[in-house]
């Protein structure tokens, strides 16, 4: 059974994160990435990601986003969260900053399991409460319990 | 209050399923019954029901993709971006019930009134992907003879002559693989492919590729149903194990049990025929007419139409054949009979896809390419076959009753107009407009009746 903990993984968590622009911030979750190996080329990845970005902003408000990429560069399905207590400049839908940052990474083919995983954290993001804990969170099992 | 909902987005990864849960968490705060349907990359999840959409107060599609809309027919339906579902939920449930009602073109309410379900759905749909490759392959055949005469000499004549061949021979693998495709979803494409391919090669027709579609798509359906992996190796089952498997049972079968009897048949009526020698010239006529029409270029039509073929070879020069000519000329009542049907008797008795395989169905049946019938024949087998067979065989015996004759063994109208092609071409052009006003009354008649029928039952 695929779980939270096989996407999410430990090394991808940062819950302070320094960048505080858009691009910045999401280039400091990828690299956790690439030190992992999941994605193998961050510059075809990044391009991916901020094409995305392109087409509309995936800072869904609330003080979230979720930027994703789907490409070749990436070699497993992973999750990255990043957290800034200052807040990035975002671009958002409300027009706020961004505290918590989800970043997607795909690849071109995934089983489903990986992405009935991430369908359903989406899900989870939408809850008032499951943001507040995030805000609060200290460490790393506290995540996965708030997603189990 | 009922709302039903389909979200979806351009990666199917995230804003799906954020869209959704935003709809459900604002439905509930509302005490608005809601239902999501999920259109993401793992496909289609929550799936509405027909009982569910019609229940519903109002229909909310929020999605950055397009979104099939052919359920929420006569549905008051509020399409947004799916952002404005994460955004402002709430504000969608105070837009849905005052939406304009959604109607599918004022087209569809003409149409025959057809129920699109089970069987019959998925022969449909079967039937609509083959119709392009008819009309092209068949109007390409056409143009090839109007450009190179009836044996398409030149270089571009015999190569859209080619083109046409290619485009028509596509039609079989493309009607079994969307039957199965209706019934199995992708997976189902592969093995109905194939196995409308295998039923060309062994000329087992129409008739042969759909049985093929169905027995690929229900294979598929059951080994889906059936086949349980572990996790690790789910992802193998649709790139590896559904279609390897399915194409090796669908093909097997396919080779070694139905087509025995098909070549078996093939054979048997050819033998039969060649027995036939001495034979009644008319009744001839009117057996090798009716063959012609009876599976439209299945093993029943093939084994006439070589018949014919076979006649020519000990002509002499300047003799001329009616044998082959009451073949060729009962060959193109079919999809005649057809264009007249759907295009000026009946015209609403038939789907707009259909009215306008009709149109072309005209320039096929002018050309001798009895596969112009096939997409009417397909999707109204019973009713169809038998109709065309009756114009078909009346046109084979009168072609034999009138004498006439000609040396070449295709090119439909193209060869009336070469001048002494055809003996008697006059009386022959009759034969065929008797059969085709014949088969073209009695297809409509038929199908007015059955209607009628349906609406008495209801």
């Amino acid at each position: 059974m695929t779980e939270i903990r096989d996407v999410l993984k430990p090394a991808f968590i940062n819950l302070d994160l320094q960048a505080t622009d858009k691009q910045a911030a999401i280039r400091e979750l990828a690299n956790t990435f690439v030190h992992k190996g999941a994605v193998t080329n961050d510059s075809v990845y990044l391009d991916a990601v901020m094409k995305r970005e392109e087409e509309s902003t995936t800072g869904i408000g609330f003080g979230v986003a979720i930027p994703h990429g789907k490409s070749a560069a990436v070699t497993e399905p992973s999750l990255g969260f990043g957290r800034s207590q200052a807040g990035i400049e975002y671009d958002s839908m409300d027009g706020k900053p961004v505290h918590l940052m989800f970043l997607i990474a795909v690849p071109e083919t995934s089983n489903d399991e990986h992405l009935k995983i991430l369908s359903k954290l989406s899900r989870k993001l939408m809850h008032e409460d499951v943001r507040q804990k995030l805000m609060t969170v200290a460490d790393v099992e506290e995540i996965y319990q708030i997603f189990e | 209050m009922k709302i039903v909902g389909i979200t979806s987005c351009s990666t199917g990864i995230a804003h799906t399923y954020m869209a959704a849960e935003n709809l459900e968490i604002a439905g509930k705060k509302r005490n608005i019954e809601i239902k999501v349907e999920t259109q993401g990359s793992i496909g289609s999840e929550n799936v509405l029901t027909e009982q569910e959409i019609a229940d519903a107060d109002a229909v909310i599609i929020a999605a950055s993709t397009s979104v099939n809309k052919d359920r929420f027919n006569g549905k008051r339906l509020l399409e947004v971006d799916v952002t404005e579902a994460i955004d402002h939920p709430d504000d969608l449930f105070d837009r849905a019930p005052k939406a304009a009602i959604y109607s599918t073109a004022a087209e569809v309410k003409s149409e025959a009134k057809v129920e699109k379900s089970g069987i019959y759905s998925h022969l449909m749909t079967g039937v609509s992907y083959m119709i392009p490759f008819v009309v092209a392959g068949g109007i390409c055949i056409a143009l090839a003879f109007a450009f190179g005469g009836i044996n398409a000499k030149g270089e571009l004549a015999s190569a859209i002559n080619e083109l046409g061949g290619i485009a028509m021979g596509l039609m079989w693998p493309i009607l079994g693989g969307y039957v199965a495709f209706s019934i199995a979803d992708r997976p189902g494409l592969v093995p109905g492919m194939v196995a409308g391919m295998i039923a060309s090669s062994m000329n087992a027709g129409f008739l042969g590729a759909l049985l093929g579609g169905f027995l690929a798509g229900y294979t598929v359906y059951w080994l889906k149903k059936v086949l349980k992996l572990p996790s690790a190796f789910s992802g193998l089952l649709p790139v590896l194990i559904l279609p390897v498997v399915s194409v090796l049972f669908v093909g097997l079968v396919m080779k070694f049990i139905v087509g025995i009897p098909i070549t078996a048949l093939n054979e048997g009526i050819t033998n039969w025929l060649n027995s036939l020698s001495g034979m009644n010239s008319v009744l001839l006529g009117l057996l090798l007419g009716g063959m012609m029409a009876i599976d439209l270029a299945g093993p029943i039509g093939k084994a006439a139409y070589f018949f014919g073929v076979a006649s020519l070879t000990n002509l002499g020069a300047g003799e001329t054949s009616m044998v082959m000519a009451a073949v060729m000329v009962s060959g193109m009542v079919p999809p005649l009979a057809m264009a007249l049907s759907s295009t000026v008797l009946g015209k609403n008795l038939y789907s707009k896809e259909e009215r306008e395989a009709g149109k072309s169905a005209w320039v096929l049946g002018l050309s001798f390419i009895s596969e112009g019938a096939i997409p009417f024949a397909a999707a109204d087998p019973l009713r169809v076959l038998a109709s065309v067979t009756v114009g078909s065989a009346i046109t084979g015996a009168l072609s034999m009753i009138f004498k006439c004759g000609i040396a070449v063994p295709h090119g439909g109208f193209f060869v009336f107009l070469i001048p002494g092609a055809v003996e008697n071409v006059l009386l022959y052009i009759l034969a065929l407009a008797i059969g085709t006003a014949v088969s073209g009354f009695l297809v409509t008649a038929v199908k007015v009746f059955s209607q009628k029928k349906q609406a008495a039952k209801e």
